[in-house]
This record gives C-alpha cells, sequence and structure tokens, in this order.
C-alpha cells in the first residue's frame, strides 16, 4: 500500500481500529496517501517512531514529552483534540473519610490509576506533594492495570471509583472527564463523593512527528484533520469514538508540570 | 461582563444529583454564548461545573460570591449541538423527529423516498381523512354474527365464494399500503398514519370476511389466476402517486360498487351489515387516493399521461386474463338471484350485468372528479382489470 503518510496508534480498545480506519478513508478521500499501524504499548511506539519507522505518533503526554525530550525538544507537534487542553484531575474523597484539606489525607488510603496514568496517577500525586502533602505518609493504593496504554482505557479510574463507592479507599485520582461524565450518568452516589481538590490544568493527547517531517506533509496532515467537523454526521461518529469535537492546532506550555513530575520522580 | 439571559435556582443540588436537569434545559435554550447564572449553595459545585462545561464544551465564566452565601456561577453557551428547527418538509437529517421538534446536527441520514409535497397528498386533507379513520374504527364482534341462519347450501356457498374474494382482494390492500409507509418523511407521518388506519381496515376486512365464510361451516372458495396476477401487479408498483392511482381510486373505487351489490343482495342482516361497514371504510380510503390523485394532476398535468400509461401497462401484463373470473361471477349471480330456480338465476344475472355497467360509470365518476378529462376517463376505465381491483 502506497502511503507517503504512516501514523502509528495504540490499541487501546477494539474501538480504536474503527476510528483509524474512518479517519484513513476520510484522509484518502480528501487525496492524502495515508496509511495507519496499531501498536500494543506507548513504548514501542515511540522507540518505532525515533527509529523512522512510522511518520506520525499519536501519543499520550507521557509518550508526548519522552519523543520531546529525545528529541531535544526538535520534534514536531501537529494537533491535538479540544479535549486535551486544559485537562483537570480530581482528588475525591468519601463524604465520611474526614477529610477537609489534601494534608488530611496523612494516614488515609488514596486509590490512584495506573503507575503510567498522566491523569491517574503522576500528575494528581505531584500536584498532592505541592500542596504540603506528604505522600509517605499516604496508604496508595494502586491499580496498574493496562501498563503500556498509559490510562487510556480509563480501566484505573473506574477501578479508583469503585474502590472509592466500596469504601476500600478514602480517597482517590481521577481525571475530570472520567468524574463528571460518570456523574452525569448517574453512577456517582453525591451523597457519599465529593471533590476535595481540583488540580491546575496540564495539556494531553498530541500528534508528534520527528524534526524531518517535511512541511508539505506535515501541512496536508492537519489541513484534511482541522477540516474535520462536528455536525458533519460521517465525522461526528468518529469524533464521539476519539472523545473530540475538534481537532486543535498544537500548544507546548501544557506539559510543563509532567516534564516536572518526571524530573522528581526519575519517571523518564 | 456577559449578563445572563436565564437564571437557575439549583439550591444545594450537587452536579450529579439533579443540578444537570436544571442547567442542560436551559442552556439548550439558548444561542451559542447565551449565558446561564446558576444559584448554588452546594460547594462541590465549584470543582465540578467548570469540568462538567469542559467536557460539554460550555465556557465556565465566573463564580460571584453572594451576600446569603449562596454563589452564582455564569456558565455561556458552547457553540457545538445546537438544535435547529426543521422546516415543516424536514430534511434526510431530521430522521424521525416529529415536524416542529428541534433537531440535534450531526445525525445520519435517513433514505425516506417521500420526502416532498409533489409525491404526498396535502397533508390537511390527509390528516382531516386519519381523524376520521381513527373515529370510524370497529370491532368484528361488533356485527350481528348470530343472526344469520344457514342458508341453502348453493347459496352459502356463493356466499363463502364472494367472502374469499373479497378477503384475496383486501389482503392484497393491506400489503401493497405498507411498501410505502417506509418510504413517507416522518415529517409527512400523516400519510404514514393514514395508511396505518387502511391496513388496520383491511385487516380487520380479512377478519370479517373469512369469518362470515366459515360462519355455517362453508370451505373458502376458489382463488382464480387472473386475480392472483391482477393483484401482483397492483404489489409491483413502486411509485406511491400510481399505487393510489391503480390501488385507491380505481380498485378499491370499484370495490365499493361491488360490496353495495352484495349488501343489496345480502342473504341476511349479517352480510349486509358487513358489507356496509366495510364499504363506509373503503370510501375513505377512495377519498385518500381521489385526494392524492388530483393534488398530483393538479401540480403537473403530465402526470395524467403518465397514470394511464401505468393503466395501459397493467392491462398489458393482464392480456388474456378475460372476463370477470368466473367463480366470482357466478357467485354474485346467485347471491343476487337469491336462489336456484332458472327463473332467480336469470334475474341474479341481469343484476350481476348491471353491475358491471354501475362499476365502469362508477369509476367514470371518480376519475373525472379526481381531474381527468372525460375522454382520458373513458380509455382508462376501459382499460380498468376484469378483476374490478
Amino acid at each position: 500500500m502506497n502511503a507517503n503518510i504512516l501514523l502509528g496508534a495504540v490499541a487501546y480498545d477494539p474501538k480504536v481500529v474503527t476510528i483509524w480506519e474512518g479517519i484513513r478513508d476520510y484522509f484518502r478521500a480528501a487525496g492524502l496517501a495515508f496509511d495507519f499501524v496499531l501498536f500494543s504499548n506507548y513504548e514501542r511506539q515511540v522507540e518505532r517512531l525515533l527509529k523512522g519507522h512510522i511518520d506520525i505518533a499519536w501519543n499520550t503526554p507521557l509518550a508526548h514529552v519522552r519523543v520531546k525530550q529525545k528529541t531535544e525538544g526538535r520534534s514536531r507537534s501537529l494537533g491535538m483534540r479540544d479535549s486535551d487542553r486544559d485537562f483537570h484531575a480530581k482528588i475525591v474523597v468519601r463524604t465520611d473519610a474526614g477529610i477537609t484539606s489534601p494534608r488530611a489525607l496523612a494516614g488515609k488510603t488514596l486509590a490512584v490509576g495506573s503507575r503510567d496514568s498522566t491523569q491517574a496517577r503522576i500528575l494528581p500525586l505531584h500536584f498532592l506533594k505541592q500542596a504540603g502533602v506528604e505522600l509517605e505518609r499516604v496508604n496508595l493504593l494502586p491499580f496498574d492495570t493496562d501498563l503500556g496504554k498509559h490510562g487510556d482505557t480509563g480501566t484505573s479510574e473506574l477501578d479508583v471509583l469503585r474502590a472509592l463507592a466500596e469504601g476500600r479507599a478514602d480517597a482517590g485520582a481521577v481525571g475530570d472527564l472520567v468524574w463528571v461524565n460518570e456523574q452525569a450518568a448517574g453512577r456517582i452516589n453525591p451523597q457519599s463523593l465529593e471533590v476535595l481538590m481540583t488540580t491546575p490544568g496540564f495539556d494531553h493527547c498530541m500528534f508528534d512527528a520527528m524534526p524531518d517531517f517535511d512541511d508539505a506533509r506535515a501541512e496536508a496532515f492537519t489541513r484534511a484533520l482541522f477540516a474535520m467537523q462536528w455536525e458533519n454526521p460521517a465525522h461526528r461518529r468518529l469524533l464521539e469514538l476519539e472523545g473530540l469535537r475538534q481537532w486543535l492546532p498544537p500548544r507546548e506550555e501544557g506539559y510543563e508540570s509532567l516534564r516536572r513530575a518526571l524530573d522528581e520522580t526519575n519517571g523518564w | 461582563m456577559s449578563a445572563a439571559a436565564i437564571a437557575v435556582d439549583a439550591g444545594e443540588l450537587p452536579l450529579g444529583g439533579g443540578l444537570l436537569a436544571l442547567l442542560r434545559p436551559a442552556l439548550d435554550a439558548l444561542a451559542p454564548e447565551g449565558v446561564v447564572a446558576v444559584r448554588s449553595t452546594q460547594p462541590g459545585v465549584a470543582h465540578d461545573l467548570p469540568s462538567w462545561c469542559r467536557s460539554e464544551r460550555h465556557q465556565y465564566l465566573r463564580a460571584e460570591a453572594q451576600a446569603d452565601g449562596s454563589v452564582l456561577h455564569f456558565v455561556a453557551r458552547g457553540r457545538f449541538g445546537v438544535p435547529r428547527v426543521v422546516g415543516d418538509e424536514g430534511d434526510a437529517h431530521s430522521g424521525f423527529a416529529p415536524r416542529g421538534a428541534r433537531v440535534e446536527p450531526g445525525g445520519p441520514p435517513h433514505p425516506y423516498a417521500l420526502g416532498d409535497v409533489a409525491h404526498l397528498p396535502p397533508a390537511a386533507q390527509t390528516r382531516q381523512l386519519y381523524e376520521q379513520a381513527v373515529q370510524a374504527q370497529w370491532r368484528a364482534d361488533e356485527l350481528p354474527w348470530q343472526e344469520a341462519r344457514p342458508l341453502p347450501p348453493r347459496l352459502e356457498n356463493a356466499v363463502a365464494q364472494v367472502m374469499t374474494f373479497l378477503a384475496e382482494n383486501e389482503l392484497s390492500a393491506l400489503y401493497v399500503p405498507s411498501r410505502f409507509v417506509a418510504r413517507v418523511h416522518p415529517a409527512f407521518a400523516d400519510a404514514a398514519q393514514f395508511l396505518a388506519t387502511q391496513m388496520m381496515d383491511e385487516s380487520r376486512h380479512i377478519d370479517v370476511f373469512v369469518r362470515r365464510a366459515r360462519l355455517h361451516g362453508a370451505a373458502l372458495g376458489i382463488s382464480s389466476v387472473t386475480t392472483s396476477r391482477s393483484l401482483l401487479s397492483l404489489l409491483a408498483v413502486e411509485d406511491f402517486t400510481e399505487a393510489a392511482f391503480l390501488l385507491s381510486l380505481l380498485g378499491e373505487g370499484t370495490f365499493l360498487d361491488l360490496l353495495r351489490f352484495v349488501e343489496e343482495h345480502a342473504p341476511d342482516a349479517l352480510t349486509a351489515e358487513l358489507a356496509r361497514r366495510t364499504r363506509a371504510d373503503e370510501s375513505r380510503h377512495v377519498h385518500f387516493g381521489s385526494v392524492h390523485v388530483r393534488h398530483a394532476l393538479a401540480g403537473d398535468p403530465r402526470q395524467a399521461r403518465r397514470l394511464e400509461d401505468a393503466v395501459r401497462r397493467r392491462a398489458a401484463t393482464l392480456h388474456g386474463a378475460g372476463g370477470v373470473p368466473a367463480p366470482i361471477a357466478d357467485a354474485l349471480t346467485l347471491l343476487a338471484a337469491g336462489d336456484d330456480t332458472p327463473a332467480a338465476i336469470a334475474r341474479g344475472h341481469a343484476h350481476f350485468r348491471a353491475l358491471l355497467t354501475t362499476m365502469h360509470e362508477g369509476r367514470l365518476k371518480r376519475l373525472v372528479h379526481a381531474g381527468f378529462s372525460d375522454e382520458e376517463a373513458h380509455r382508462i376505465s376501459e382499460l380498468h382489470t376484469p378483476n374490478f381491483m
């Protein structure tokens, strides 16, 4: 198959096939010689991007900052979802746990997501520490599910909420979207859980390309990508599955907190 | 500072405990950038509302503490998913939304072929006929079944044959409209709803005809090839106006004269009553067909030629089918005779011949009423199937 743009994505769910086959058909209809490959984890995808086996990687924030670091900041960021901007994590507590400030988490059980989940593990712990919490005095209840998927599946966040609902944890860390969507769907008992703390904002996924990815292809890719419309039924089906209303240009400032967190924890 | 167009008092409601049931409808009433002010005494809302706004692409503007300890949260409606009011004619993307509903954009296109006024009867008259049909529904068990006494065998068999023929025709009249219901755009649901009443009518007619045939133990009569061919040709019609013309105006129109004949010559009150009731229903169907055809002819005079061609094509496929199928001709003769003496049969046969004339005259009248010229009406009536339907 002749493709002058080969994109990598991680198969964190069967729907990833539907998403990328749909986007591939859309790109091809727009005149782009495009194809994709799927990886089982982000570490392999980053490695293959760095070796030049793929042109673009659809990366989590953790994979994105690693690509930036390995390329000494020279990798090309091409675009992101509207939902990737201003992500927050929530520290949710049981109302009966008597936790009224972050410092009161000392001695309590805090459920957290996979250790490679930016929103349910890395940044919540980073921001709690910034808020003066002595993490070594908090009992962590980790859900290291789907490692390598960087929290994409959301499984570990649902595990955190379940542990909270069942009283196995006093507090838990989840992403803001999981938290409000579970509430909107009526799956949270509002009497038993509440938010203790909302972290500062950070940015999420990014399309990464190597520094030598040329302008013409980058331009062709982003032009077609940004032309997808929520109001178009064929596009909407794909955008819904991928969790966005519109694609946006890249921005780098939203990854600083993640870089600091990785520095502090030797997490690179 | 943006002033709020709508204020919502959410009291102590948490976001996941009912607040959204107040906020979402308020936002849905606004154009993009319109602002809702939410008064809340629930501290968690300060955490949850901005996140929900991010998730739904609304803009969380600010919070203002109030003197009474509550907080006013200001939310501006985002630009995605603003429902649009669909016009009276709907479009592919309005789907099953009832006329006048506000439709969220981005839905899949639906495949309705009949979605323009040129191909459907006028909505106001259709609505009126639909409401009449709903009013006029009746049940088979309302008929005086106990009052029919067994007839002499030949006459009973003739009744069974007539009922068999009627039921067979009504089965086709149940199936033919069903082909068009799913093709009518829901914005014109009145037409689909009328067809549903027509199908309900036919269904009831099938039941009463078959029940009358079997009432005294007679076997059902014969279904002839002529009838089968004729009815199959109706089922094959793809165009809604052509179907209305062939089935309702011509077929069911002719059926009215047949049912009046059965009522006049019925051997008992039951048979007369069932013919009377079914004819009342059929006259609505004929009226619907007439309104439909008249509308089509008024909108495009070339339709007259097209509809005449449809009758001609149908006649061509039935070429060589002969006259009225023998079993029904004989049964109608015997029914009109009332008994099987030669003198009575002679009278019955005269009535039967008169029926054919009545049917021809009835067709002419209905065709002219629907907008055909006298000349066209004559040609069409002569071409009409000898099977009556």
